[in-house]
Formats: structure tokens, C-alpha cells, sequence
């Protein structure tokens, strides 16, 4: 089988790649003319981890054990930890083809520091802490990378949440292009049965610019300097697509893939204050000012349950004999947990009208659910709000980000295109789901797909 | 990265686990990026030693022929990894001084839980003397006094018999370390959280 190459794109979001731009994006319109293309639905929750290791295991958050970056290690309250690759316990797609002789270059995949050696190279992700850590392996690679890189390499784009939206624009495009030209330089060194990069330039834009091109985002305003700024992005994007695609061999097969899409963000549902007003939660103190809710401000013998924030809320049970303080009887566990979606899913904005909540029981969406799960997963609005898990704002709805400006939410379905030359499809237009990656690439390689994918292949 | 070829001989009774352990030390070498040869017994008698029958003198011959292939793949710095039951120390011993980098794995277990385990039925039909020679139970097999790692494969389960000849050589310094802390060091982790916060993520 010939080489694949997959470029992933964070956030990359199929309204704007297939429905608005593609026309001005050359690269990536021949890819999809030549192969195919649609939506891929993340997984519950579309968030970066655990999308991006789903999509390389074929494992559901469930089955992987963790549920977001900051997870529960135990029923302890304030007991959390971020997954990092240590935590990821299922094979990758690059952990199946060293096993079976083939190597691979991984490059900036999320969820891969600390590094794990493997046939190949590995340059790890944006959760890599500083660059004083060894965060490629082999190690003995980190000043080729830097040199590769302009000098530079840059892992993720600092001082994002800045009102400097120049400075950031600039540094997102400097991230990038250094990304795709470290990138090159490695794959065109090796000899790589499967070369895989992801660019985070693209969640990283949204968040910062959405307001400036959406019309319908409630801060939109019509002629403002930044109007082009994600489209202009998008186009650079392709053209380094493009400067990839021209020293790869034409019988390479290349598929491009986000995992989750974008979308506008109306505003944030402030849950701890929702769950204080509905008598849920009791703090010790009312707060003065509007702050981050730490466990140790709450009245646990009044508190049933808190949530966190983030694009999406988990929310958690004060369960009586499971938390150290618990106060649910878990034989009333399930008619509670009832209660509280049914309340939720009847949450209101403020002219009065239902605002879609989406509630999950996890063990309904994962096969299994190992470690610590939420006890409910909560998109407000459908994703069309995030969830702020500040308290003193005296507020349930808050138009101004709890942690500073971000104009845009996550979405469920990102993008999928697949080209392999010389194959004729029969499946055009589809859909396609983030747990058929791992097998599909395994299968492109002649390989067994194994039991504990969830996933089947596309070809 | 260029690493040093070695060989890591797997010795002990039929079915006491060496194919098995052989072939999961393999995986694992792969997935670090080495070159890896196996030369398991079963398979070296259909191709290799093709003929040879099992008297001590053939068996030698046998553990000779694997020997002096895991030298070759040693020297050009691939990882050999012989499974053979090899019941005589002194050829193993000789394997061990023409190779260079010689990793000993002793896959220990007493004929009394292979008899119990005996998926093969081997060990019925030896004790009863349907099969004539049988290694432990009426040939000898000489275990090892110097062997890198011992692997009790009657007690232990086979991931801890893999993590110890892993860890073993990750000691030797024939294969880097990996490490395992799950966590970031405190700062590691402020500086995340910091960047999460920043990103809208928590």
C-alpha cells in the first residue's frame, strides 16, 4: 500500500471549508473533487481532547477514561487531573503500524506529550508545558525541529486572550507557517509509511475572530478591520496544503480531518448560579465579586450538585457514600439525576424561550465508562452557549466570557476528505463518524482492525 | 537514534510461556521504534534445522544454528529474540559468549502446573511414555544459575512477566528508558491550566 498522509486541522468547520469557501480554497476543492468528503461528527463532548485521541484509538472518552483535559481521579472534590498521553492506555493508529514494521512521522497531534517512542518521529502537541521538556522523541530531534522551524518552533500561540487582536493574528500565522514548514522538512527526510500533522491555528482563530465575520454573532460589526481575518486564514492554510501536497509522491494518499466544528457563541449559562437558584448548590459565603467557584467555598451538607465550565458543562452528584461529604441517597440517584435534566432541559434565556439544552447520561453515549465519568454531560443551548462555572454574577446569562473574550463554541461535526489516488468511490456525500478514522487508516494498510474499535472503515 | 543490536534468549520448558513472551517483547520493541527478529523454535525446525531430529546432539545443532543467527542480526544492530527450550547450559552458554549483548530470560514454571495447564496434551502423553525424551520429564533440562531476568510464568501474568524483562532492559541500557508519571510537576501544571483557561477550555 502506498504512503497516507493526514492533515488535521482543529475546529475546522464544514460550513465554512464546504458550504462558503471552497471556491477560494484550491487545495483542498481538489482533494474533495477527488475523493470524498462530509461532515465527521465528533465525539460527546467535540472537544480537542478527547476528539483527537478517539479519532486515533476508535475509542469512545468512555472506554479511553477521561471525559475532557481536566478529569476526576477519584470522588474527591477537588482531586483532578489533565490527560495527558500517560493517561491514554488504548493503541493509536501509529502504536498499530510500528507493531506491524511501518513508521510514522506524528507532528503536533493533541494529546501525544509526553512523548512515547514509536517507529518513527513524534513532535508532541500543545499540551506540552514549556520547551525546556523533552516533547519530541527522539529527543536528540528538538534543535532540528527549532532550526526547521525558523529558528522556533512554536508549540501554541501565547497571550491569547488579548485585546491586541493584531499581535494575535500575527502570532497565529507565525505558529502555522513554522508548523507546516517543520513539518516538510521532516517528511521529506524520512520515508514514512503514514505522516500525520495537526494545526491548531484554526480553533485558535475562531475563538479570537469569530465575532468579526459572523453576522449573526451578536458583536459583528459590518466593515471592522478583522472582517477577512479567518477567511484570509483559511486561504493560507490551503496554500500550505498545497506546499505539502507538492513534495509528497502523487501516489500518497492524503485525507484531511477536523475534530469538531465551529460555531457562534450566543453566551455563557453561568451553571453553578443556575444550580444555586434552583437550591442545588449552597456556597459558605455569598461572593462579593464575580469569581472562579473553588470546592472549598461550597456547603456541601446543602449541595446536591456543581458543574464546571468550558464549552461544554459536566456536571457532578454529591452522592451520599460516594463523596467524601455526599448527601444524595444513591438509591435516589437515577430519579435525581431525571430531576435534573428535565430541569434542564427546560433552562430558559432571558426573553422566556426554551434554549435547547442537550443532556447525556454517559454510560447512554460510551460502550463503557472507566474512571471517573461525569455525572451528566450538558451542552447549553445545544453548544449554541457555553457553560461558565464562575460564581457572583449574579446572573444566569453573562454576554461576556467568564474567562475573557471568546466569540465562538464548539460544534459537533468537523470535516472529513479523503483522496486516494486511482480509487473510485461509491460512496460520495456521506457522513462519516471520528471513531471510522483509526480503522479506515488500518485497513488502508492491510491490517486487522481490532475488536475494541468502535469504529468501521470507510473503504 | 541508532541503538545497539542484543539478543534476548528465551530458555524453559515446553509451554512455560517463551513463544508468548517472546512474541509480546516484540510488539513492544517494535513500538520503540527497533528492529526486531524472532526466531522461535517451532518455526526454526521447519526452515532452518529442517531434518534435525531431538537427541542432545541435534538439539545442540538446533540452539547452535539460532545462536549463530541472533549473533548476525546482533551485530548489525537488530534485536534478536530467540524462543527455544535449550535444556542444556553449556550450548547456552556458548550462544552467550559468541554474542555480544546476550539477555538470558529463565521462563520458570514446575512440570506440575504445565501438566495442568498442557493446552497440547504434551505432558499427559510424556508421563504416561507416549512420548519418548520429552524435555522435564524424561530429559533433562538444566536451568539457568545466570540468567538476566527469571520469569516465574506459573504465578506471575504475562504483563508482569513483560514488564520485567522490559524494565530489565531498560536497566542494561539496551533499550531507553520510558517513563510513566502520569502527571505534570506543579509548574508543568499551572502552565497548562494557564493555557487551557486562556483557550476557554476550563
Amino acid at each position: 500500500m502506498t504512503k497516507l498522509l493526514v492533515i488535521g486541522l482543529d475546529c475546522a468547520t464544514p460550513q465554512l471549508v464546504f458550504d462558503s469557501w471552497l471556491d477560494e480554497l484550491p487545495n483542498l476543492k481538489s482533494l474533495v473533487e477527488s475523493g470524498i468528503h462530509g461532515k465527521l461528527r465528533s465525539t460527546v463532548p467535540p472537544i480537542t481532547v478527547p476528539a483527537w485521541t478517539a479519532m486515533m484509538t476508535s475509542q469512545d472518552p468512555g472506554m479511553l477514561g477521561f471525559y475532557g483535559f481536566r478529569n476526576r481521579k477519584s470522588y474527591g472534590y477537588d482531586d483532578l487531573y489533565f490527560a495527558n498521553a500517560n493517561y491514554v492506555k488504548a493503541k493509536t493508529v501509529w502504536n498499530h503500524l510500528s507493531r506491524n514494521r511501518m513508521s510514522s512521522l506524528v507532528f503536533g497531534v493533541p494529546q501525544t506529550y509526553p512523548p512515547k517512542p514509536l517507529n518513527g518521529v513524534l513532535v508532541a502537541c500543545f499540551l506540552t508545558p514549556n520547551k525546556d521538556v523533552q516533547y519530541t522523541y527522539p529527543d536528540e530531534i528538538k534543535a532540528e525541529l527549532d532550526k526547521a522551524a525558523d529558528g522556533d518552533y512554536i508549540i501554541d500561540v501565547d497571550d491569547f486572550r488579548t485585546d491586541d487582536k493584531q499581535k494575535l493574528l500575527e502570532s497565529i500565522y507565525v505558529m502555522s507557517r513554522r508548523r507546516f514548514k517543520a513539518f516538510r522538512h521532516f517528511l521529506t527526510k524520512g520515508n514514512y509509511d503514514f505522516a500525520m500533522m495537526v494545526e491548531m491555528g484554526i480553533d485558535r482563530i475562531h475563538h479570537g475572530f469569530w465575532r468579526y465575520f459572523d453576522e449573526a454573532h451578536r458583536l459583528y460589526e459590518p466593515g471592522n478591520p478583522f472582517e477577512n481575518s479567518i477567511k484570509d486564514y483559511y486561504k493560507d492554510i490551503d496554500r500550505e496544503i498545497g506546499e505539502t501536497l507538492k513534495v509528497i509522491s502523487p501516489d500518497t494518499s492524503v485525507m484531511v480531518v477536523s475534530d469538531h466544528g465551529a460555531k457562534t457563541m450566543m453566551g455563557a449559562i453561568c451553571i453553578n448560579e443556575w444550580f444555586q437558584q434552583e437550591g442545588y448548590l449552597t456556597l459558605k459565603e455569598k461572593p462579593s465579586k464575580v469569581m472562579s467557584l473553588k470546592m472549598n467555598m461550597i456547603d456541601w451538607s446543602k449541595t446536591k450538585v456543581w458543574g464546571e465550565g468550558g464549552y461544554y458543562s459536566r456536571i457532578f452528584f454529591n452522592v451520599k457514600g460516594r463523596e467524601p461529604e455526599g448527601v444524595i441517597p444513591q438509591e435516589q440517584y437515577e430519579d435525581f439525576r431525571n430531576e435534573i435534566i428535565r430541569k434542564l432541559e427546560a433552562m430558559k434565556d432571558e426573553n422566556g424561550k426554551l434554549i435547547n439544552n442537550k443532556v447525556f447520561k454517559p454510560e447512554d453515549v460510551y460502550k463503557e465508562c472507566n474512571n471517573v465519568p461525569p455525572d451528566l454531560i450538558l451542552y447549553p443551548g445545544n453548544l449554541d452557549w457555553r457553560s461558565a462555572g464562575s460564581v457572583g454574577t449574579g446572573t444566569i446569562h453573562i454576554y461576556e466570557n467568564d474567562t475573557g473574550p471568546d466569540d465562538a463554541n464548539h460544534a459537533e461535526d468537523g470535516i472529513f476528505i479523503w483522496k486516494i489516488p486511482g480509487k473510485k468511490w461509491d460512496n460520495k456525500g456521506n457522513n462519516y463518524s471520528i471513531y471510522d478514522i483509526a480503522p479506515s487508516i488500518l485497513k488502508y494498510f492491510g491490517l486487522d482492525i481490532p475488536q475494541e474499535m468502535v469504529g468501521k472503515p470507510i473503504i | 537514534m541508532l541503538m545497539k543490536g542484543f539478543t534476548i534468549w528465551f530458555t524453559g520448558l515446553s509451554g512455560s510461556g517463551k513463544t508468548t513472551l517472546a512474541r509480546e517483547v516484540e510488539e513492544i520493541l517494535l513500538e520503540r521504534g527497533l528492529k526486531v527478529e524472532v526466531l522461535d523454535a517451532d518455526i526454526v525446525r521447519t526452515n532452518l534445522s529442517k531434518g534435525l531430529g531431538f537427541s542432545k546432539e541435534d538439539r545442540d545443532i538446533n540452539i547452535r544454528r539460532i545462536g549463530f543467527v541472533c549473533n548476525l542480526l546482533t551485530r548489525n544492530d537488530v534485536v534478536a529474540i530467540a524462543a527455544a527450550i535449550s535444556p542444556y547450559k553449556s550450548v547456552r552458554d556458548e550462544n552467550r559468549k559468541l554474542i555480544k549483548n546476550y539477555v538470558e530470560v529463565f521462563c520458570k514454571c514446575s512440570i506440575d502446573a504445565l501438566t495442568q495447564r498442557d493446552v497440547k496434551g504434551l505432558y499427559a502423553k510424556a508421563l504416561k511414555g507416549e512420548i519418548k525424551n520429552f524435555t522435564g520429564v524424561d530429559d533433562p533440562y538444566e536451568e539457568p544459575d545466570n540468567a538476566e531476568v527469571v520469569v516465574d510464568t506459573g504465578k506471575e501474568t504475562e504483563e508482569q512477566s513483560v514488564a520485567k524483562i522490559i524494565k530489565t532492559l531498560e536497566i542494561l541500557n539496551y533499550i531507553p528508558r520510558v517513563e510513566d508519571a502520569n502527571e505534570y510537576s506543579g509548574d508543568e501544571e499551572d502552565e497548562i491550566k494557564a493555557r487551557l483557561k486562556d483557550l476557554g477550555y476550563i
